[in-house]
């Protein structure tokens, strides 16, 4: 026992020493300040018809509570999905696999240290919930317990299952992320659009929100007394200018069904661990191992050569970047599996004949989110290749090779939209190829801004996975390749917007080269 | 062509020093530089390498401060670090094109260039396939033929000798002394065979700090009249090393027998010919 928690002990330090976790944890909690609006803010977060509850202790407390669960789940997925995929990296996996730790115990090992780095999230997020009930305090009372169930019963066991389930999708997906990060959207989606008739049903749902939301949902109705359903909205609303009535909520009696469902999910959490055990693979992961074996005997020693360095061909100078375009174009186009380029091709096709209400704002930014391995280490594939150090001593790194990374994204995420932009012409929408090109721009230089930051890609494909569901439910002020109708003060803050991102990754990596 | 390094300090923080108050002049030729691992051979590279910048202190190539005027030793460099990765989606032909964009040369010879020492090296039959599929030896190879794209007047090789077999170190030291004919060479190892065959001038390093340096026969003087052997009983070992320093033991009929360095030999000692081994042992373990 005392060697397992060592394993998680260390496993969790060594992954919260990073740079990129102590960013998204800046960043959990700068929005998590927003869970629960300023009294006279112009958006909402949750909202029944007109109506949100009273600044009470049970409001902040609930009210942040699902807020957690559900941003939590989403983005803390990716977070902590490559825990196994590090040990492999770092050969820490192959020292692992040696040793007589059974399959079982290093993944229960990796699914406690996903928990705690996720916990460690919700317990910062919980101490700014209690932060913001005083910052907005109406006169109401103060009770901890109000803060401790909610986030006792709804986002720590939601957070055992997310740590599961990075698990779970590792182990079974081994090396191909991209079907991790595309199932997890799916199944993530399946989870919060999914609804329930009846009390019991809410036992379902591993997010344990729904019930609270029901609640509420029927605190209000009891006020309007109809029996319709009412309009709830979950997440960020802008623009209600019309300020929201209130409604005394004090927190819910949770059913027995519930709280026994919340212990289940955790046992089916372990049960799943005890199932997908066998299947782990233990890092005896093959690499291109058909390629190896073709490879011919090249130590044939009755051939050996050497270099006569008098006959050398003698190069010439050449300072263009079109050579590095071209390699960085070669490096985006092979990264990851060569089907997912199928997948690319059907998208293509559906951009060229889909209607284009459906095709631009729908279909677009979610091609663009399937190439989110290829554009998450654009700039960051350096240090990741361990390949820094010709990089850095090349002749102008900084105006030629991340001037070359930039143009090879951005022109391989045109390229991708080319069937809609052509549309577009024909109909002489010009304005909307501006803004898909704007769009190229933009998330090419947050990808590479953001891997120059934080020197790792976790911060980007969280963030861009955060953008296309947000782009996707048609939130405004994530459209940033103009899927919906905009004013020109969106357009110009949307270039400024782009134009700092550029030189954000330009200054830091300027800095990084004159500070090595 | 001259490369003078001038008092260059590399601090971490406070109390820490990669490198401290190192100060050499290097010509043309093989300069070997020896050193512990954590003496500061690779900290000192990089900084010459332009990858990494000193703290105090300047760098002079041909009168060209390269600590402020990087490209100037970039355009002349080759470099092969001692852990560098590779694009494994790339193959030995593409890397090397990319590695040669990188540092700014091109033009119609260059496939015939980068053919040749995929050939030189021997990966020219595997040089369509990618690296990501290639052993450590391999590896190593494609690193040395990068560091000579583009005729390099200054060369950097670190730890080079890393995972290539026996032959492969014998063909990288012809190359080694074949370059250092028209340049600068500079070798870092810890390994001394792989310097004392064919440096010219030998550094050795300790703690950031430079403990000796010039030719082999002005380190071998440092320790001549002072390498012996003897055979002692095996339980006499332990309370041997506590006072002398050992080159080395080997088993001989139940009793051991030592190559040790001291100025004052133990009895029945037998003197041996000092080597550069001998001189590297003494200045590093003396202190």
């Amino acid at each position: 026992m005392k060697t397992f928690l060592s394993t998680i002990k260390f496993d969790y330090l060594q992954r919260t020493r990073s740079y990129s976790f102590l960013i998204t944890l800046c960043i959990s909690l700068a929005i998590a300040y927003t869970f629960v609006p300023e009294p006279n803010a112009s958006y909402s977060t949750i909202r029944i018809s007109d109506y949100v509850g009273y600044y009470n202790a049970a409001w902040f407390g609930y009210v942040t509570a699902i807020m957690t669960s559900v941003f939590l789940s989403l983005i803390g997925f990716y977070l902590v999905n490559s825990g196994i995929k590090a040990d492999q990296i770092t050969k820490i996996g192959q020292i692992t696999a040696a040793t007589p730790v059974s399959n079982f115990r290093y993944l229960f090992s990796k699914v406690f240290s996903n928990f705690l780095i996720l916990s460690t999230i919700v317990f910062i997020i919980f101490i700014m919930s209690i932060i913001l009930f005083f910052l907005y305090n109406e006169g109401f009372p103060f009770e901890l317990s109000q803060f401790i169930v909610p986030y006792l019963l709804i986002p720590i066991p939601a957070m055992f299952f997310i740590a599961v389930l990075a698990v779970v999708f590792e182990v079974l997906f081994k090396k191909y992320s991209v079907i991790q990060n595309i199932g997890f959207f799916f199944l993530f989606s399946t989870i919060v659009f999914s609804t329930y008739s009846d009390e019991t049903q809410f036992a379902l749902d591993p997010f344990g929100t729904k019930i609270v939301m029901h609640q509420m949902e029927e605190s209000v109705k009891g006020i309007l007394q109809v029996d319709d359903q009412t309009s709830l909205s979950i997440g960020y609303v802008l623009g209600n200018v019309q300020k929201p009535k209130k409604f005394e909520f004090n927190g819910i009696s949770f059913p027995i069904s519930f709280l026994i469902s919340r212990i289940a999910w955790t046992l089916l959490g372990m049960i799943l661990i005890i199932i997908i055990s066998p299947f782990f693979h233990r890092f005896k992961i093959k690499h291109k191992s058909k390629i190896t074996n073709t490879i011919p005997k090249i130590f044939n020693k009755k051939e050996a050569k050497e270099i006569v360095l008098s006959n050398l061909s003698k190069p010439e100078i050449d300072y263009g970047i079109f050579s590095l375009v071209k390699t960085e174009l070669i490096l985006l186009f092979r990264k990851g599996k060569r089907w997912l380029w199928v997948i690319n091709l059907i998208g293509m096709i559906l951009l060229a004949i889909t209607p284009v209400e459906i095709a631009y704002p729908l279909i677009l930014p979610i091609l663009w989110f399937l190439q989110v391995h290829r554009l998450s280490e654009i700039s960051s594939k350096e240090i990741y290749h361990n390949v820094h150090y010709f990089a850095f001593s090349s002749h102008k790194p900084l105006t030629r090779l991340l001037t070359s990374q930039i143009i090879a994204g951005i022109a391989i995420i045109l390229f991708l939209a080319t069937p809609l932009i052509i549309r577009l012409m024909t109909i002489q929408e010009f304005s909307s190829v501006g803004f898909i090109i704007i769009g190229a721009v933009f998330i090419v230089l947050l990808a590479s801004g953001l891997g120059i930051l934080t020197k790792g890609k976790k911060l980007f494909e969280i963030l861009f996975f955060m953008i296309t569901y947000a782009n996707i439910n048609k939130i405004p002020f994530a459209d940033y390749f103009g899927g919906l109708n905009h004013s020109s003060n969106y357009i110009i803050s949307l270039i400024i917007v782009t134009m700092t991102l550029g030189i954000i990754g330009f200054l830091t990596r300027r800095y990084q080269l004159r500070k090595q | 062509m001259t490369l003078e390094i001038q008092n260059i300090s590399k601090k971490y923080n406070r109390n820490k020093y990669g490198l401290k108050d190192f100060s050499i002049t290097i010509e043309k030729g093989i300069l070997g530089l020896l050193g512990p691992n954590g003496a500061g051979k690779s900290t000192l590279l990089k900084m010459i390498a332009t990858v990494s910048k000193p703290t105090q202190g300047v760098i002079i190539l041909n009168k060209n401060n390269i600590v402020k005027d990087a490209n100037y030793m970039r355009k002349q460099l080759g470099f092969l670090p001692q852990d560098f990765g590779v694009y494994p989606n790339l193959n030995a032909f593409e890397f090397l094109e990319y590695i040669a964009a990188m540092k700014g040369i091109g033009g119609s010879n260059l496939t015939s260039k980068i053919e040749q020492l995929l050939d030189g090296l021997n990966l020219l039959d595997a040089a369509k396939k990618p690296i990501g599929s290639y052993s450590g030896g391999m590896k190593q190879r494609v690193g040395i033929a990068q560091a000579l794209l583009n005729d390099p007047k200054i060369v950097i090789f670190d730890e080079p000798t890393v995972g290539l077999d026996p032959e492969e170190r014998v063909r990288f030291r012809n190359l080694i002394s074949d370059l250092a004919q028209d340049c600068i060479v500079i070798l870092s190892s810890h390994i001394v065979s792989d310097i004392d065959t064919i440096a010219d001038q030998v550094a050795v390093m300790k703690n950031g700090s430079l403990l000796s340096y010039g030719d082999q026969e002005k380190l071998i003087q440092l320790v001549d009249q002072k390498v012996f052997s003897i055979t002692i009983e095996k339980d006499r070992l332990t309370h041997f090393k506590n006072n002398q320093i050992i080159v080395s033991t080997s088993r001989k009929e139940g009793m051991i027998n030592v190559r040790y360095i001291s100025e004052n030999p133990i009895e029945h000692s037998i003197p041996q010919q000092a080597n550069l081994e001998d001189a590297y042992l003494y200045l590093t373990k003396r202190n």
